[in-house]
C-alpha cells in the first residue's frame, strides 16, 4: 500500500471536522472489508488520509425507539444477525446479514459500509429499502435525512458528499401481521456474491388479503427500487402460487425495461421471476 | 508518513508499537513481529488463511489496517499452546487427521476457536458455517469438521 | 482377511509426522523464510498475450534508489529456456511473449515497494501478433505459429483391432462431443522462494518446490553451474496438486539469477494474482467420442479424438496426454479401438500436471458415454458397467493383460450397495418435475499407477538410526501435504519395530538425497514407500546381527517390536531399541540404510500405441447424490460415496483424507471452477472470482477403502491421491441427468449451463442490420468511469437503461455497444 496519513477519532464532530478539511482527499474507514481491498489494488487511488471511525462508540448499536429501529452504521453483520430486535421486527435483514461472505467478513463488515459502498450486490440494501429505511448523513454543515431508496444514483455512486458521515439508519418496526423474506442466489453456499437477490415483505389483513407488498430485487436493476408495478398486482388479493408467479413475471419485465436485453438476460429473466415468487411464498409461510 | 503509536495485546503479551499506518495486520504480524504462523493466501478476505482473533472474534488479518488493533486483544495460532501444552483443538486436529498441507490450519484453528468459545458443543451445520470463510484445498473439510466436533466430546 | 492384524503401525491412522509443526504455526512454509539483507525480487510480465518484443529499456528502472539489479533474457549466462520434455519455455521472454504470464524482466530491490516502482519504469516496446486462443483453430495450417512451424506438438495414438469392422458390427452408433475447462490448482499457499548465495559459489534456494530435481537441473543449466553447486531445499509445501513444478522452476531460476548477480539473498513471493496469471492449469480438452454399440449394450468399436489446449508451452502435455490416450476407453471391453490425442500450442496459460494428470477429462467423457449407452439399451448405470467392465485377465486397449486382482466390479458393487444406488436411481428418474429435484449418478475408472512407460521410475530413501535410538528419514519424494513423509515413516517404523514418535523426517534437499524423479503420478507411497522399506530392512539386518552377537541368540529367533529387541519364542524383552542402537555404534556398525527402488518394467510402442503401459492399476467408483434447483440451475451435492481399491492403506487417516479432498476438488471441477481466458486475458485472478468449494458446499462423504494387496507395492500399497480426484465430476454430471433428464456436455455445470444448457457468452458478432451511424454517434456520447472496485461503468446520458459495468474498459465499451444495439433494434 502506498503511504497515507491515518487519523482516528472517537467523536463524530471531530470526524466531520477532518472530512471538511480533507474533502475528497480523505477516506472513511469502518470495518475495512471494502476499503482495504481497494487500497491494495495496483493502481488504486490512494487518499491522503484514512479516517478511522471504528472507535466512535456512538455510531455503534441497534436499538428501538418510538416504533423505529435505530441501526447505527458501525453495527456489524454479525451484530445484526444476532440481534433480537432485528429477528423480531426485521427478519429479512437478519437473513441477509447471515448470508454475507463468511464469519470473518460478517464480524468486521458494517451495515454502514455496505450502504455507503453501494455495490450492486450489497446484500443489506434490498432489505433496508423494503423496510422503508431512512438514513442520516452528517457533515460539518449539519445533518440530512433521506429515504435510502433515494440515496443511490448508480452502482458505487450515491448522493453522499465526500465530507458526509453516515450516522444512522432507521426504519419502522414491521407490524405483527407482516412477514418478510430475503433470497440470495449465489454460485456457492458461502463466500458468494449475489448473482441475484430479492427482498420481500407482505402484510395481510384479517381476511387474509394482501394489504401491503414490497418487493426489492438486488443485483438486477441499475439501482435499487421497489417494483411498484408488481407490488400493486398483489394488493387486495389472496396469496396464491398463480399470483406470485405473475408478480415474478412482472418484476422480470420491469427489469428488462430498465436494463434492456443484454447477454446475461437469458438467465436473469426467468430466474428473477422465480426468486420473487419464492420470496413471496416465504412471506406467507407460517 | 507519520508513524502511529499503538498498544495492543497479542497472545497475552503487551506490545507498544510505533508503526506505519499503511500496512495490514497480516503484514504487521508476519513481517514486523515475526509471527509467521498466520498465513497469507489471497489478501482479499477470501481464503481465511490469515484468520486471527480480535477480542475473541475471527477476522481476516489481511483486511484489518494495523493501527486498528490499538487497544485490542489478539490471539494468533502461536498463542494457542499454553504452558507447553497443545490446546485441545490442536490436539484434536492432530488426532483426526485434519491436517494435510497445513497451510489453512492456523486459520481453521482460529475460526474454530472462536466458535467453541461461544458454543462448546456445536452441531455439524454450525461448524461448517464457522469455517466457511476458510478455504481448504486438501482435506474436503470432512476431518476438520470431525476434529472440531469432537474437541469437547 | 488381510494381514492387517500382524502390523503394528501399517494400516493405522498414525498421526502425521509433520502435524505438530502445522498446528502450532511452527511449520515453515517458503514465505516464512527470511534472512538479513534480503532483497525483493519481482517480475515484469507481458503486456500482450502474443507479441514480438522490439525493445526493452531498463535504464530508468536502474536509476531508482534501492534497485540492485535489473535483468532481462540477455543476462542469463546459460540456457535461456527450460522444459522437462520439450525445452522451449522462456525463463524470460527474449524475442516474443507467448502468453500474459510470460516474464520479461526482473528486478531486485531493497523493498517490495521499490521493486514495484522500478517495474513500472521498464519500457517494453511490443509488436502485437494475432492471438490464438482456440486449440482447434491453432491446428489449422494457416494459423500463426507460436513455436516453430507447427502448433500441434503432440500426437499420441492407440490402435487395436479394426474400428471400421467394429462399427459395421454395431446396431447403432453413439457420437458425442464433450468439453472441459481450464482449472487452477488453487494451492492455498502462493509460490515463494528464498535464494541465497552459497559459500563456495553457486546458490541455495529454499522454496515451495514440488519437483526439486528437475528444478535443480534447469536452474543449473540456466546459471551454467554443475549440479553440486545448486542446492534446492524444499520448504513445507502449502499444497501443490501438481502445480508447483514448472511454475516453481521459473521462480527458482529467476531468484537464483538475481541472487548471483547481486551476491545477496533474494526473496520472491507471488501474490495470488501473479500466481494465477502465470501458473499453468489443468488442460481443457475437447473430446469427440464415437462408439459402435450392439442392442445388448456390447461395445464393438470406439473411435476417440481429443484435442488438448497446451497453451504457450509444452510443459507436461506430452505425458499428461499420454495417460489420457492409454486410459481413454475406460475400464471397458472393446476389441476395436482407435484413439488419437493432440496437444497444441495457443496463447493461453500453458497447461501441465494437475492431480489426475489427464484422467479427469477423459473420465468425464467416458462415464457420460456409459450412461448415455445405458439409457439407449434400457439398462441402469450399474448393469451396463458390470456388463462391460474389466475383470482379471482383461486385455486393455493398449494390449496389456491385467494379471493382478482387477477389482472394478468389487468397488462398483460396494459403492452402489452403500447408498442403495439402483433403487434411488430408478425412483428419482420417474419423479415428476418439481422445483428441487434429486438425482444420483455413478462413475468408475481404472488408473495406471506411477509414471508408467512415460518415464524412468526410481526413488531413493535414507534411514539413519541415531546413537540414542531416534531416527532420521529423508527421501527424494516430497511431501506436498499428501502425507508421503508419514507413510514412509510408518513403513520404517513397522520394519524397525519402533514407535512413530522416534522418527524425524527431513524436508527434501537435492544435495542430500539422490535424484528420485518427480513426486507425481501418485507414486509417493508405492515408490517412496518401497524405497523406505528397503532402507529400513538394511538397517534392520544390521541391528539384528548386532543383537545376535549381543545375546548369543540366532538372528531368526529375534525380532524388533514395540521399541524393544524381543526373543520371539519367550516374548521376552532382551534390550531396548536405544541400547541396541548404542551397541551398533560401539561396534562401529553403520545404522544407516539407503533404499533404492526401481519400478518394474513397462513398455510402449509409440507408433501403434500398444504396450504394458503401467505395472499395476487401481480401481475406483464414486456416487453422487444431488439436488438440482430446476428453476435456477443451482446444484447441491447431498451425499457422496467414494470407493477405492488402494492395495493397502498404509495410513488409514491419510487415505481417507486423500479421498475426501479428492472428492471436494472433483466437486469444484464438476460444478464451480473455471479459469476463463478471453482473447488471451484471464478473467479470474483471485479467489473472489475463482470459486473453490467451501465447507458449506462439500457434503458428507462416505469413503470405502478396499484393500487388495498388490505384490508390487510396499505391504501391498498402491495409490490414492489422484484416483480420488478423477471421478466426482462425472458422477455429479450423471446425477444431474438422473434428476433433470438434461445432459451437461461441458464442465463445469454452473447455474447457467444447468438451467439453459449452455454458458452465457457475450456474442462476438453484432447484428449488421442496425443503424451503425446512430450507434456510433451515441457511443461517442458515452461516459466512462473507473469504479472503486476497479471495474468500469459506462452510460450514455439521456438514454435510460443504456449502461454497462465490466472489469475492463474494453469489455465495458463492448457491453455498452451491445446494449445500445439491442435498444436501437
Ligand atoms: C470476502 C468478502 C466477501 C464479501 N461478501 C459480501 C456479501 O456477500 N454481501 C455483501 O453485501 N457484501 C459483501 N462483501 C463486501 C463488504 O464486506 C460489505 O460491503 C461490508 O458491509 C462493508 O463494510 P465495512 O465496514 O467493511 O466497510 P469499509 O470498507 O470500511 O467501507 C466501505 C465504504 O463505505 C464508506 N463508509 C463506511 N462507513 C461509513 C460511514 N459511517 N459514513 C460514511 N462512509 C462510510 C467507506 O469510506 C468506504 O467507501 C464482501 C467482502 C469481502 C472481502
Ligand atoms: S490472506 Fe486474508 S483471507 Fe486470504
Ligand atoms: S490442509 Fe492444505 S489447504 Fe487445508
Amino acid at each position: 500500500m502506498k503511504p497515507f496519513e491515518y487519523i482516528s477519532t472517537k467523536s463524530i464532530n471531530e470526524a466531520t471536522q477532518v472530512l471538511s478539511e480533507y474533502k475528497q482527499d480523505a477516506r472513511v474507514l469502518a470495518g475495512g472489508t471494502d476499503v482495504l481491498i481497494e487500497l491494495r489494488r495496483p493502481h488504486a487511488k490512494i487518499p491522503k488520509a484514512i479516517l478511522d471511525i471504528s472507535y466512535i462508540e456512538s455510531l455503534n448499536g441497534i436499538s428501538e425507539s418510538d416504533g423505529l429501529i435505530i441501526l447505527k452504521p458501525l453495527s456489524t453483520h454479525t451484530q445484526i444477525l444476532k440481534s433480537d430486535l432485528v429477528r423480531k421486527y426485521a427478519q429479512l435483514l437478519g437473513i441477509a446479514a447471515s448470508q454475507i461472505g463468511a464469519p470473518q467478513i460478517r464480524n468486521r463488515g458494517t451495515v454502514g459500509g455496505n450502504v455507503m459502498n453501494a455495490a450492486t450486490c450489497a446484500d443489506t440494501v434490498p432489505p433496508l429499502i423494503a423496510l422503508d429505511a431512512e438514513i442520516t448523513l452528517r457533515s460539518n454543515g449539519g445533518s440530512r435525512t433521506m429515504k435510502l431508496v433515494d440515496f443511490f444514483i448508480k452502482p458505487y455512486k450515491t448522493k453522499a458528499e465526500s465530507d458526509d458521515v453516515l450516522i444512522e439508519i432507521t426504519f419502522p418496526k414491521l407490524p405483527s401481521n407482516a412477514q418478510s423474506a430475503f433470497i440470495k442466489l449465489g454460485r456457492r453456499n458461502a463466500l458468494s456474491i449475489s448473482r441475484l437477490s430479492v427482498a420481500a415483505i407482505l402484510m395481510q389483513d384479517k381476511k387474509g388479503l394482501i394489504s401491503e407488498a414490497r418487493i426489492v430485487p438486488g443485483a438486477a436493476l441499475p439501482t435499487w427500487m421497489r417494483v411498484k408495478e408488481a407490488e400493486e398486482m398483489l394488493i387486495g388479493e389472496k396469496p396464491s402460487l398463480k399470483l406470485f408467479t405473475a408478480a415474478g413475471q412482472k418484476v422480470s419485465e420491469v427489469m428488462i425495461s430498465y436494463t434492456g436485453r443484454r447477454w446475461s438476460t437469458e438467465y436473469k429473466e426467468p430466474v428473477i421471476g422465480v426468486l420473487v415468487r419464492r420470496a413471496l411464498e416465504g412471506c406467507v409461510k407460517d | 508518513m507519520k508513524k502511529i503509536k499503538i498498544s495492543t495485546t497479542i497472545n497475552s503479551k503487551k506490545y507498544y508499537l510505533d508503526i506505519n499506518p499503511n500496512v495490514t495486520l497480516l503484514d504487521l504480524l508476519r513481517d514486523e513481529l515475526g509471527l509467521t504462523g498466520t498465513k497469507r493466501g489471497c489478501e482479499i478476505g477470501e481464503c481465511g488463511a490469515c484468520t486471527v482473533l480480535i477480542n475473541g472474534e475471527a477476522v481476516n488479518s489481511c483486511l484489518v489496517l494495523a493501527p486498528q488493533i490499538d487497544g485490542k486483544e489478539l490471539l494468533t495460532v502461536e498463542g494457542l499452546m499454553a504452558e507447553g501444552k497443545l490446546h485441545p483443538l490442536q490436539q484434536s486436529f492432530m488426532d483426526h487427521d485434519a491436517v494435510q498441507c497445513g497451510f489453512c490450519t492456523p486459520g481453521m484453528l482460529m475460526s474454530s476457536k472462536a466458535l467453541l468459545d461461544e458454543n462448546p458443543n456445536p452441531a455439524e451445520e454450525e461448524i461448517r458455517t464457522a469455517i466457511s470463510g476458510n478455504l481448504c484445498r486438501c482435506t474436503g473439510y470432512v476431518q476438520i469438521v470431525e476434529a472440531i466436533g469432537k474437541v469437547n466430546k | 482377511m488381510s494381514t492387517q492384524n500382524q502390523h503394528k503401525i501399517i494400516g493405522k491412522s498414525e498421526c502425521r509426522v509433520d502435524a505438530w509443526g502445522k498446528v502450532t504455526g511452527r511449520a515453515k512454509f517458503a514465505e516464512d523464510y527470511n534472512v538479513g539483507h534480503q532483497l525483493w525480487g519481482k517480475v515484469l510480465r507481458a503486456k500482450h498475450p502474443h507479441a514480438k518484443i522490439l525493445k526493452i529499456d531498463t535504464s530508468k528502472a536502474e536509476k531508482v534508489a534501492g534497485v540492485e539489479a535489473v535483468l532481462t533474457a540477455k543476462d542469463i549466462p546459460g540456457s535461456k529456456v527450460f522444459g522437462i520434455v520439450v525445452s522451449n519455455q522462456a525463463i524470460l521472454a527474449e524475442d516474443k511473449v507467448r502468453y500474459l504470464g510470460d516474464g520479461v524482466a526482473l528486478i531486485a530491490a531493497k523493498t517490495e515497494e521499490i521493486a514495484d516502482e522500478a517495474l513500472s519504469l521498464i519500457e517494453v516496446e511490443y509488436e502485437p501478433l494475432l492471438v490464438v486462443t482456440d486449440p482447434e483453430e491453432a491446428m489449422n495450417p494457416e494459423t500463426i505459429k507460436i513455436h516453430g512451424d507447427d502448433n500441434t506438438f503432440v500426437h499420441h495414438k492407440v490402435r487395436k483391432g479394426d474400428v471400421d469392422k467394429g462399427f459395421a458390427e454395431a446396431n447403432f452408433i453413439l457420437e458425442k462431443k464433450f468439453k472441459t475447462q481450464f482449472v487452477e490448482h488453487s494451492y492455498i499457499e502462493p509460490e515463494a522462494v528464498l535464494a541465497e548465495p552459497a559459500e563456495q559459489g553457486g546458490v541455495r534456494v529454499t522454496g515451495s518446490v514440488q519437483n526439486l530435481f528437475s528444478t535443480r537441473r534447469s536452474t543449473a543449466a540456466a546459471l551454467n553451474l554443475p549440479l553440486n553447486k545448486v542446492q534446492i531445499i524444499q520448504a513445507t509445501l502449502g499444497g501443490s496438486f501438481g502445480g508447483k513444478d514448472e511454475a516453481m522452476t521459473s521462480m527458482c531460476i529467476r531468484a537464483a539469477l538475481l541472487c548471483l548477480k547481486t551476491c545477496k539473498p533474494v526473496k520472491m513471493v507471488n501474490t495470488r494474482e501473479e500466481s494465477m496469471l502465470e501458473s499453468y492449469k489443468r488442460h481443457p480438452y475437447t473430446l469427440y467420442y464415437k462408439w459402435g454399440v450392439k442392442n445388448d449394450g456390447t461395445i464393438t468399436a470406439m473411435e476417440i479424438r481429443i484435442i488438448a489446449d497446451g497453451g504457450a508451452y509444452a510443459s507436461m502435455s506430452p505425458f499428461v496426454t499420454w495417460r489420457s490416450v492409454v486410459q481413454a476407453t475406460g475400464p471397458y471391453y472393446c476389441d476395436n479401438v482407435k484413439t488419437d490425442i493432440y496437444a497444441v500450442y495457443t496463447n493461453n496459460n500453458y497447461t501441465g500436471a494437475m492431480r489426475g494428470f489427464g484422467s479427469p477429462q477423459v473420465n468425464f467423457a467416458i462415464e457420460s458415454m456409459m450412461d448415455i449407452l445405458a439409457e439407449k439399451v434400457g439398462k441402469d448405470p450399474l448393469e451396463i458397467r458390470l456388463q462391460n467392465g474389466f475383470e482379471r485377465g482383461a486385455i486393455t486397449a493398449t494390449g496389456q493383460n491385467l494379471e493382478h486382482n482387477v477389482s472394478l466390479k468389487e468397488v462398483l458393487q460396494k459403492a452402489t450397495a452403500e447408498i442403495n444406488f439402483q433403487e434411488k436411481w430408478k425412483k428419482y428418474r420417474s419423479e415428476p418435475n418439481t422445483q428441487k429435484k434429486r438425482g444420483i449418478g455413478l462413475a468408475c475408472s481404472y488408473r495406471g499407477v506411477s509414471l508408467g512407460a512415460e518415464g524412468t521410475d526410481a526413488v531413493g530413501t535414507i534411514i539413519s538410526v541415531q546413537t540414542d535410538g531416534s531416527v532420521i528419514v529423508s527421501s527424494g519424494i516430497t511431501d506436498m501435504g499428501q502425507g508421503a513423509q508419514t507413510q514412509m515413516s510408518q513403513i520404517a517404523a513397522e520394519v524397525l519395530g519402533i514407535s512413530m514418535d522416534r522418527i524425524q523426517f527431513l524436508n527434501t534437499n537435492t544435495s542430500r538425497v539422490p535424484d528420485s524423479g518427480p513426486t507425481v503420478a501418485s507414486r509417493g507411497t508405492i515408490m517412496g514407500g518401497s524405497a523406505a522399506k528397503k532402507a529400513a530392512e538394511i538397517v534392520q539386518a544390521t541391528l539384528l546381527t548386532t543383537a545376535s552377537e549381543m545375546t548369543g541368540l540366532d538372528v531368526q529367533s529375534l525380532e524388533l517390536k514395540d521399541n524393544y529387541l524381543i526373543d520371539i519364542e519367550s516374548g521376552q524383552r532382551l534390550a531396548s531399541f536405544n541400547e541396541l542402537a548404542a551397541e551398533c555404534f560401539k561396534k562401529g556398525r553403520p545404522t544407516y540404510g539407503f533404499g533404492w527402488h526401481k519400478s518394474p518394467k513397462t513398455s510402449w510402442d509409440e507408433d501403434h500405441g500398444q504396450g504394458e503401459a503401467y505395472f499395476t492399476w487401481v480401481y475406483g467408483a464414486n456416487i453422487a447424490e444431488v439436488e438440482v434447483d430446476t428453476e435456477t440451475g443451482k446444484v447441491d451435492v447431498l451425499n457422496f460415496v467414494s470407493c477405492h481399491d488402494v492395495g493397502k492403506a498404509i495410513n488409514r487417516g491419510a487415505v481417507l483424507g486423500q479421498i475426501y479432498g479428492g472428492v471436494a476438488m472433483g466437486l469444484g471441477y464438476g460444478l464451480l471452477e473455471e479459469f476463463e481466458i478471453e482473447n488471451g486475458i484471464p478473467k479470474q485472478l483471485n479467489f473472489d472470482e475463482y470459486s473453490l468449494p467451501t465447507s458449506m458446499d462439500v457434503p458428507k462423504i462416505k469413503a470405502i477403502v478396499v484393500e487388495n494387496e498388490d505384490a508390487l507395492g510396499p505391504f501391498g500399497a498402491k495409490s490414492i491421491g489422484e484416483p480420488a480426484n478423477e471421478l466426482a465430476a462425472p458422477a455429479i454430471i450423471n446425477a444431474i441427468y438422473n434428476a433433470t433428464g438434461k445432459r451437461i456436455y461441458e464442465l463445469p455445470a454452473n447455474l447457467e449451463r444447468v438451467l439453459l444448457g449452455h454458458k452465457l457468452v457475450r456474442p462476438k458478432e453484432r447484428g449488421s442490420v442496425l443503424k451503425e451511424k446512430d450507434i456510433q454517434a451515441a457511443m461517442h456520447r458515452a461516459v466512462y468511469e473507473l469504479l472503486p472496485d476497479g471495474t468500469f461503468y459506462a452510460e450514455i446520458p439521456g438514454l435510460q437503461g443504456v449502461y454497462a459495468n465490466a472489469k475492463s474498459l474494453e469489455e465495458c465499451r463492448e457491453q455498452l455497444q451491445e446494449v445500445l444495439e439491442k435498444e436501437v433494434a
